[in-house]
């Protein structure tokens, strides 16, 4: 079963690189119904994991080194995310470039892209996790530099260069500590108990400096708002599923199902790293709030919005990991919702200074409805997504006896309103400089994903009570493996 | 009833949410807005008292509750949304931005009816920041530079406010078993963090109801908003703040330097209302004022009503709010009517107008009176209840420069009349008048008895007669108000301390970006090795293949 899950993007992905730029309804066909078959699939292994079934594949890599594809729980929250918003920006990434150069380029390395999430998602061991987790770095720089421009190339350069720094310390802290360990396998616990407490402090450092290049955790957020030249679906994407996520991802796994949070507390990692996650939050707002270019100051609002998950899985209290891992989610919907409507913006209106604005409510009602949504979201106003993850760290916080958390939480929000109010503001309350025609709001596929994402932020939290919501998925995660 | 009861829940929520589905797509959006409220109003009177309903799966479990004080709310506060609604779409009548405001009004309403019945902070929460969030759209509405104005002042006021109250609501519920009123309320009292939430919840529903300092939006919006939102922000919403406070302020166990600092805050504010409100000009920011004062009475008598264990505060302090909706309701929408109708209805408009305004500082016989006697028992015989006495004098003297102002401002030729102003605006009149009469008794406790007494007559009579006196007082001396303080008095002073803050960190700013312009001279770091791979790795008939190449390695080692 997760070979097949794999396969789903990764076959799409190596026959898209041999078809020719013009055979465009080919191309859109096989992206479609690779991400069509992924969700299936994903679909029936939620069924299956919620009843407890444990799917498991592995393979014999090198003599004494497994590649190990598992799904957890943990694994499909990221799947299903990754999954959905796929679908979503495949479609809208379609509609976005329409008839532009090298698409066959641009959507190949599409797929290798999530088909690496993908194998990020279901790695069961470190080096598994590595592996994809570098195929995922090598895969995203063709996107980053697609537009071929000065400015593209320059910012893929520093992507390139940060992420692949983080990538040497990653392995690095890897290697040291698989050469005291053996392998090192998600679900064995204990597999550290033989080390003493100096290397594994230095290694988690390692481990979590190497993956915080990919969370833009401060002062490693450099290449993401560098990275925002990207075409608008590539940012969606890096944003919201791929990139950051990853890393975020990781270093719940490291604090999760390779140290435990018994054996960090005794090291007493936690908190450094918690406030390092709060500070991230803080800053990445500020920095947010000054930042003219929307696209610009939505990618410090990921810095800091991402921060959320490690501040969560960082405090080890039930609660606060529940917020951050349903943030995982709640996170990727709102901001690939805000990421489609700049891009659409971008597109049909040439908008991309946050005083052009003014007036859109009008021309494109549907786009700044959805933006809207996100943007609130993102506040924490309820019943949108973002509400329901704060309130969980913030009670979390508390539970774990760090008050702080709520204030952090608290300044982080009135920065989200200082620097998205007056994007809204501007949509639905300025009148627009020109009068632009009507009609703006085509094609359909440009609009309708950020509709539908809309939908689904306010969705999972409106109704985040449901078993199947993330907050659901989240608690039952919580419940079967990190509850002592 | 057991079925319907939570159906007329649902009703009363379904009501206005299926309206701002259908209103921007309305030709005539405005003719939505007297029914909206309609369901509300009918749950109020017909269904059954404690009727509740429970959805696990919405939000973090919906809990919603019909209790007395929410009906009561319910009840007075659909009422006059119906009216207010009905008083819209003659107002509003060809002026633009039609679906703007109905689409806000909608969402204001749905927030204030979740605020209402809710019956968990989360449920409460998530419908005070949608009440909060819409209400913009309301002040704004004519998209004027001093509408927008307002509309800053008031939307950070209340994001600030709504961060305060979540920021609380997450320490009071951290230690609470459910989410439910009473546990939370409860977890107030033992938490380690019992002054801070109480701060918290202090701030965050302190500035819906306009405490002094935090008033500053109230005087501000209530003029820029059109009339009918004006008389629901100061008829209804303001009073979601009492609303929260009576719902989480824990009964006991509040420290008694807090209790005396509440009081004392809310008796400033009841004074400093009065007091700025007598040196405006325009009839809205007095009333506006008025309404501020009038809230400051109403958190110190909660206050100290809790704080002594005073029997029925909270029906007290319900039955007041219920009256003053009613009446300043009926008064903002005077306002409009004086305007539009002609000189023939100006003498029975303002004598009408007269009566409701002086049951705000409780005319005998007035369902003010009734009101006034239900605080006074609970703030008792003490300081609080000797300030909460006078200050019917001021409140007195506050709506009597309503009346004058009033009755100076110009109207329509003599015959005019809008019947579509004039009816829901008498019959919130009516209604200010009889509500809190046939409530009265239920809620304070009281028979009607105690209100007709000589020594109740009296009571409530002194202050306007004293208030008269004076008035006349200052007629016949020619005396002038002799300062003008500037609508929303204090946040003069605030704009001028950001303007300053705010140029003082443009310079730091610039200063800092100057510094790190001088750090980018440095030397950047070469990437000359990287250059080359790069230059290559970007032909991608390269890359691609390459990377084809790990992905069938991959392949192929899944397939062993």
């Amino acid at each position: 079963m997760p070979v097949l899950v794999l396969s789903t993007s990764l076959v799409p992905a190596i026959v898209i690189f041999f078809l020719a730029e013009a055979q465009q309804r080919t191309r859109t066909l096989v992206n479609i119904a690779g991400a069509l078959a992924k969700l299936a699939l994903v679909a029936v292994m939620l069924d299956g994991v919620a009843l407890g079934v444990a799917y498991e594949t592995r393979l014999g890599l090198l003599p004494g080194l497994d590649l190990l594809l598992r799904v957890d729980a943990l694994a499909l929250l990221f799947l299903t995310l990754s999954a959905f918003l796929w679908l979503l920006t495949t479609i809208y990434a379609i509609s976005y470039l329409g008839q532009g150069p090298h698409l066959s380029r641009f959507f190949g390395f599409f797929s290798l892209c999530v088909a690496a999430t993908t194998g990020i998602a279901l790695s069961g061991t470190l080096v598994t996790f590595f592996i994809f987790y570098e195929l995922l770095t090598l895969s995203t720089w063709p996107l980053v530099v697609h537009q071929g421009d000065a400015r593209s190339i320059a910012a893929g350069r520093r992507y390139l260069a940060y992420t692949l720094a983080g990538s040497a310390v990653l392995l690095l802290g890897i290697v040291w500590l698989e050469s005291r360990t053996g392998p090192v396998e998600f679900t064995v616990r204990g597999s550290l108990a033989g080390v003493d407490a100096p290397t594994l402090q230095a290694v988690f450092c390692l481990l979590v400096a190497g993956l915080g290049v990919k969370t833009a955790l401060v002062p490693l957020h450099g290449w993401l708002p560098a990275a925002m030249v990207a075409p608008a679906p590539v940012s969606a994407l890096l944003h919201a599923v791929a990139v950051v996520k990853a890393g975020a991802f990781g270093i719940v796994r490291i604090i999760y199902d390779v140290y435990g949070t018994t054996l960090l507390h005794e090291l007493s990692l936690g908190i450094p790293l918690a406030a390092v996650a709060a500070f991230t939050v803080i800053y990445g707002s500020a920095r947010a709030l000054q930042q003219d270019d929307i696209k610009r100051r939505l990618a410090f609002s990921t810095v800091s919005q991402v921060s959320y998950i490690v501040l969560g899985a960082s405090l080890f209290g039930p609660y606060s990991t529940i917020g951050g891992l349903a943030h995982l989610v709640h996170q990727g919907l709102m901001k690939i919702t805000l990421f489609f409507c700049a891009g659409a913006l971008a597109e049909r209106l040439h908008v991309h200074k946050v005083r052009e604005l003014d007036g859109i409510g009008r021309t494109m009602p549907w786009t700044a409805a959805a933006f809207t949504v996100g943007a609130l979201g993102m506040i924490g106003v309820p019943p949108i997504a973002g509400f329901v993850s704060k309130w969980y760290l913030g009670l979390g916080g508390v539970q774990a006896g760090h008050v702080w958390v709520v204030l952090v939480l608290a300044g982080s929000s009135l920065l989200n309103a200082g620097y998205f109010l007056p994007l809204i503001y501007r949509a639905w309350f300025v009148p627009g400089a020109m009068d632009r025609a009507p009609g703006r709001e085509r094609p359909f596929w440009l609009i309708a994903p950020a509709v539908i994402t809309a939908l689904a932020s306010l969705g999972v939290g409106a109704l985040a009570g449901l078993a199947m919501s993330p907050l659901g998925w989240a608690t039952l995660i919580v419940e079967r493996n990190y509850t002592p | 009833m057991s079925r319907t009861g939570p159906l007329l829940l649902w009703l009363t929520f379904a009501g206005p949410l299926a309206m701002i589905a259908v209103a921007p797509l309305s030709r005539r959006p405005l003719r939505l807005l007297p029914w909206a409220a309609v369901p509300g109003l009918a749950t109020a009177l017909l269904a059954p008292l404690d009727i509740a309903m429970e959805q696990p799966a919405v939000l973090l479990g919906l809990h919603l509750r019909l209790d007395r004080m929410a009906a009561v709310f319910l009840a007075f506060g659909s009422l006059l949304w119906v009216l207010a609604g009905a008083y819209a779409q003659s107002y509003l009548a060809g002026s633009g931005h039609a679906r703007s405001f109905a689409v806000f009004w909608l969402l204001t309403l749905a927030g204030l009816l979740g605020v209402v019945l809710a019956a968990d902070v989360v449920t409460l929460y998530a419908a005070f920041s949608l009440m909060s969030l819409a209400t913009f759209g309301l002040v704004i509405h004519d998209r004027t530079a001093s509408a927008r104005r307002a509309g800053l002042v008031y939307i950070v006021l209340a994001v600030l406010g709504e961060i305060t109250l979540v920021a609380a609501l997450m320490l009071a519920a951290s230690g609470a078993d459910s989410l439910l009123f009473a546990d939370v309320s409860a977890a107030v009292a033992r938490s380690p963090w019992s002054t801070a939430i109480l701060a918290g919840l202090l701030v965050g529903f302190g500035i819906k109801v306009g405490l002094v300092p935090l008033h500053v939006w109230l005087p501000l919006a209530h003029p820029e908003a059109p009339t009918p939102a004006s008389a629901v922000l100061s008829g209804v919403i303001v009073k979601a703040g009492i609303i929260g406070l009576m719902r989480l302020v824990p009964a006991d166990g509040m420290p008694d330097a807090w209790t005396e600092m509440v009081v004392v805050l809310g008796v400033v504010t009841a004074y400093y209302g009065v007091l700025v409100g007598l040196t405006q000009t325009d009839a809205k920011a007095i009333l506006a004022y008025s309404t501020l004062s009038q809230m400051g009475l109403l958190v110190a008598v909660l206050a100290s009503g809790l704080a002594a264990k005073a029997a029925g505060t909270l029906d007290a302090v319900t039955l007041y709010a219920s009256h003053h909706g009613l009446a300043k309701g009926a008064l903002f929408l005077a306002i409009g009517v004086v305007a539009a109708c002609g000189a023939r209805w100006r003498g029975p408009v303002l004598v009408v107008t007269a009566l409701a305004a002086l049951a705000i500082a409780g005319l005998p016989l007035s369902g003010g009176a009734f009101a006034k006697l239900a605080i006074k028992d609970v703030a008792g015989a003490g300081a609080t209840g000797t300030l909460v006495a006078v200050s019917a004098v001021g409140t007195a003297l506050l709506m009597l420069r309503f009346l004058q102002v009033l009755s100076r401002a110009p109207g329509k030729p003599a015959e005019t009349a809008n019947w579509g102003l004039l009816v829901p605006w008498a019959a919130a009149a009516a209604a200010a008048f009889a509500v809190p009469v046939l409530w009265g008794p239920d809620l304070a406790g009281k028979p009607a008895a105690a209100a007709m007494s000589v020594h109740g007559l009296w009571t409530a009579a002194w202050p306007i007669l004293f208030a008269l006196a004076a008035a006349v007082f200052v007629l016949w001396r020619r005396w002038r108000i002799p300062l003008a303080i500037p609508r929303g008095d204090l946040v003069v002073l605030g704009e001028t301390l950001l303007r300053r803050i705010g140029a003082g960190l443009g310079r730091l700013n610039a200063r800092l970006a100057r510094l790190f312009q001088r750090r980018r001279r440095w030397p950047a770091p070469s990437f000359d090795g990287l250059d080359t791979l790069e230059a290559a790795l970007r032909r991608w008939n390269l890359a691609g293949p390459a990377l084809v190449l790990v992905a069938a390695l991959i392949a192929i080692a899944l397939t062993i």
